[in-house]
């Protein structure tokens, strides 16, 4: 019953896009009959799941053996171990809720029915990258994710922007990809297999070619520090889009990879310092980057990739149990952060500069109370489901014995995450309304406000059952001392104090020219400035070099053609006593002849 | 958790199964400190370990809390605020451990930093430096 169940969630995804080949359906039925299967296949997916949190029992489903080689055999396998048991139903009931969301999101779109196909596509893609038993499988699931992203960021193609994006996020994972294709053939070449039971027990000293290819995929694809330009570029796409890829599930492959072979990483310390090193100047960056942000979706976007930089840090501390509790914590928050800036946004006509805002407490109550209850949660405010994940992080780190500038900046970017959390809360929703006055705003339809509150609770409760609910993975830091018990809780309340104090400044202070830090900041570091134009800077004037100078300049004229035919006029003028004056030449012959002939006659 | 690499098995395990005295311990490797008293012998056996599936990381000198916590839990589902007691006996056994882990560390470094002075002694009042023995009516 446990795989019968799964394989059930798991093709019950695929009806509804095999109907739309079967027969076509132009009814604005197909929305709603997509969200429904969704939400069936979520009840569907708690079985498995309770079974297993009962039980603890692994398993691996072989479907369908595709094709042997000499070394390798390739077949359709799933794994349905910790990690796959309880991402899918999380998964299923993010997008449920994100569904039913894009109903009212996208109603006015000509197009919904592809947009809830192409949705549809990207959780069935997610889902096999979640479960694969094999590296082959995961690569499809990897590479389906990348390509509905691309779709989907690039939705409304028309806008210029928008396809930049969409352009951007390929390019930058397909760099991740490299290191991907690197690992593949390492194991391919060195343990014969790309199954993880079989690389794990062939690969005793772990070699950090593989680990480091993985790690180059892991930071493509989930932003990390380098390639991480695509994901606030991202938010070109509609609000659904990057609730569901660019918050809760697309962006976490890399991380998840990351987690799948731990077995592999823990064994090795290089790979782990560069993870946790990486992760730590991505999670401080990418949060000051966010303070000076003024647009509401990328200031989520750019805390989500904080909150991913914190993941990495916590797998290059040899807790990945824990990394992976974050991914299912923070995919309720995150996500629900997004659904509540598309309401402000699409209530507000498409104005997303927070500067804009205000006022938004009475007007939309229960878009604000779950934007608040999202931001203390993404803070770690205790007993919110954040807390029992990001707290653990920092006492578990805290309690490491691990590098100390990593350390220092995970903290500090854990004050400043409640600083632009309360910056963002403050301008959005407090004090006199800056929109204009005459804006039709409610929030009266199910549609937006039902996955809201399903998200809300379970930004509530989420962290509390998961953690009562799995089996223990690893003993819990219970001796601490109180001074570090607090950090977590005593920095995030440092952030909030001095970001409530600079908004109460700001209120009576002058204007004053912007300092470099905050032009910096506001700015992205001019990572994307400088990369998006010295590459193709160079690379144009590099080509326009070798087709002008190297070819037109120098083949054909300085060396070939044009230089023979300079060298032989030259030449020839030289050594001759000829002028070329053909038509004086002719006539000097031609006038003696006749009066010769004359005189003849 | 303490865990050395141990090369010949390839994976993680816990330092409390390393045998005493081994280089893969590292700091625990040198004569100055002998074993540890109890609780350091294995309640929960081999096999038991095996049929409860723990993960390797958790097969420590606590793991019989451990499977009678799991047992817990597999008895009361869907009950998930049961088995409070037995998750209390597990974490406070390591704890315990923890504490005579750390014990054990930084008894061994006083001792080694103890052993270090005196060889640094010996070799002053071998070479004739140092405050060496002054004749009480001289000190007066």
């Amino acid at each position: 019953m446990y795989t019968t169940m799964t394989v059930l969630t798991l093709t019950s995804l695929i009806l509804p896009i095999i109907t739309t080949f079967i027969k076509p359906n132009k009814k604005s039925l197909y929305p709603h009959y997509v969200k429904t299967t969704i939400a069936s296949t979520f009840m569907i997916s708690l079985f498995p799941t309770t079974l297993f949190m009962c039980t603890d029992q692994e398993t691996i489903i072989s479907n369908w053996h595709w094709t042997a080689t000499q070394t390798l055999e390739l077949s359709l396998s799933f794994k349905l171990d910790y990690f796959s048991m309880m991402f899918t139903p999380i998964a299923l009931f993010v997008t449920w809720s994100i569904m039913e969301f894009s109903l009212w999101y996208m109603h006015s779109d000509p197009n919904i029915n592809q947009f809830f196909k192409y949705l549809l596509i990207f959780l069935t893609t997610m889902l096999i990258l979640v479960t694969a038993n094999n590296l082959f499988q995961l690569f499809i699931g990897w590479e389906g994710v990348g390509i509905m992203s691309f779709l989907l960021i690039g939705w409304w193609y028309a806008r210029e922007d928008a396809n930049t994006a969409a352009i951007q996020a390929i390019l930058y994972n397909r760099i991740g990809d490299i290191g991907f294709i690197l690992a593949l053939a390492w194991f391919l070449f060195h343990t014969n297999s790309w199954e993880p039971q079989q690389m794990l027990l062939l690969n005793t000293n772990s070699n950090l070619l593989p680990l480091a290819g993985l790690l180059l995929a892991a930071a493509g694809k989930s932003a990390q520090l380098g390639l991480h330009p695509w994901l606030p570029s991202a938010m070109e796409g509609p609000t659904p889009v990057s609730a569901l890829l660019h918050s809760s599930t697309m962006v976490v492959a890399g991380v998840f990879l990351l987690i799948r072979f731990h077995p592999l990483t823990e064994s090795n310390q290089s790979i782990q310092t560069l993870t946790l090193c990486l992760g730590a100047i991505t999670t401080l960056f990418t949060a000051i980057c966010a303070l000076t942000q003024n647009d509401i979706k990328k200031i989520v976007a750019f805390s989500t990739s904080s909150q991913l930089g914190l993941m990495m840090v916590t797998i290059g501390i040899n807790q990945p149990y824990l990394a992976f509790l974050h991914i299912c914590t923070h995919a309720f928050f995150k996500a629900m952060l997004f659904m509540c800036s598309g309401s402000i946004i699409h209530n507000l006509n498409n104005e997303q500069d927070i500067r804009k805002m205000g006022g938004l407490f009475k007007t939309l109550p229960l878009t604000s109370t779950s934007l608040t209850i999202g931001s203390l949660a993404l803070t770690g405010m205790p007993f919110l489901t954040g807390f029992y994940s990001k707290d653990l992080i920092i006492e578990t780190a805290n309690m490491s014995y691990t590098n100390a500038w990593a350390l220092s900046m995970t903290l500090i970017a854990t004050s400043l995450t409640s600083a632009y959390s309360t910056r963002l809360i403050l301008l959005t929703l407090t004090n006199q309304p800056r929109f204009p006055t005459l804006t039709n705003i409610n929030e009266n339809n199910p549609t937006l406000l039902n996955p809201i509150k399903r998200l809300t609770i379970g930004s509530l409760l989420a962290g509390f059952l998961i953690i009562n609910s799995i089996p223990p993975t690893s003993p819990s830091q219970t001796t601490i001392p109180l001074y570090l018990k607090l950090t977590a809780l005593s920095i995030t309340f440092l952030g909030f104090l001095t970001a409530f104090d600079l908004y109460l400044l700001t209120n009576k202070l002058k204007m004053k020219n912007t300092s470099h830090m905050f032009h910096f900041s506001n700015m992205l570091g001019f990572y994307p400035s400088t990369i998006h134009r010295t590459i193709p800077h160079a690379s144009l004037l590099m080509s326009q070099n070798l087709a002008s100078l190297l070819l037109d300049l120098a083949w054909l004229e300085k060396s070939m053609p044009k230089a023979i035919s300079h060298h032989q006029i030259s030449a020839s003028i030289t050594i001759s006593s000829q002028k070329g004056m053909i038509k004086l030449y002719s006539l000097s012959l031609l006038i003696p002849l006749f009066l010769a002939l004359l005189l003849i006659m | 958790m303490c865990m050395a690499d141990t090369p010949s098995r390839g994976f993680l395990m816990p330092c409390a199964l390393v045998p005493w005295g081994s280089p893969e311990l590292g700091w625990g490797a040198s004569s100055l400190v002998e074993p540890r008293p109890l609780p350091a012998e294995m309640v929960a056996t081999q096999q038991e370990m095996m049929d409860a599936q723990l993960r390797l990381q958790l097969r420590d000198y606590c793991a019989h809390y451990l499977i009678r916590l799991l047992k817990c839990k597999r008895d009361s589902f869907p009950n998930i605020l049961a088995c409070k007691q037995e998750r209390h006996d597990w974490d406070y056994c390591e704890h315990r451990d923890y504490v005579m882990r750390m014990k054990e560390f930084e008894r061994e470094r006083r001792l080694l930093q103890r052993k270090k002075r005196r060889e640094k002694k010996a070799a002053e009042l071998a070479k004739g430096q140092g405050p060496g023995e002054v004749d009480p009516k001289v000190a007066l």
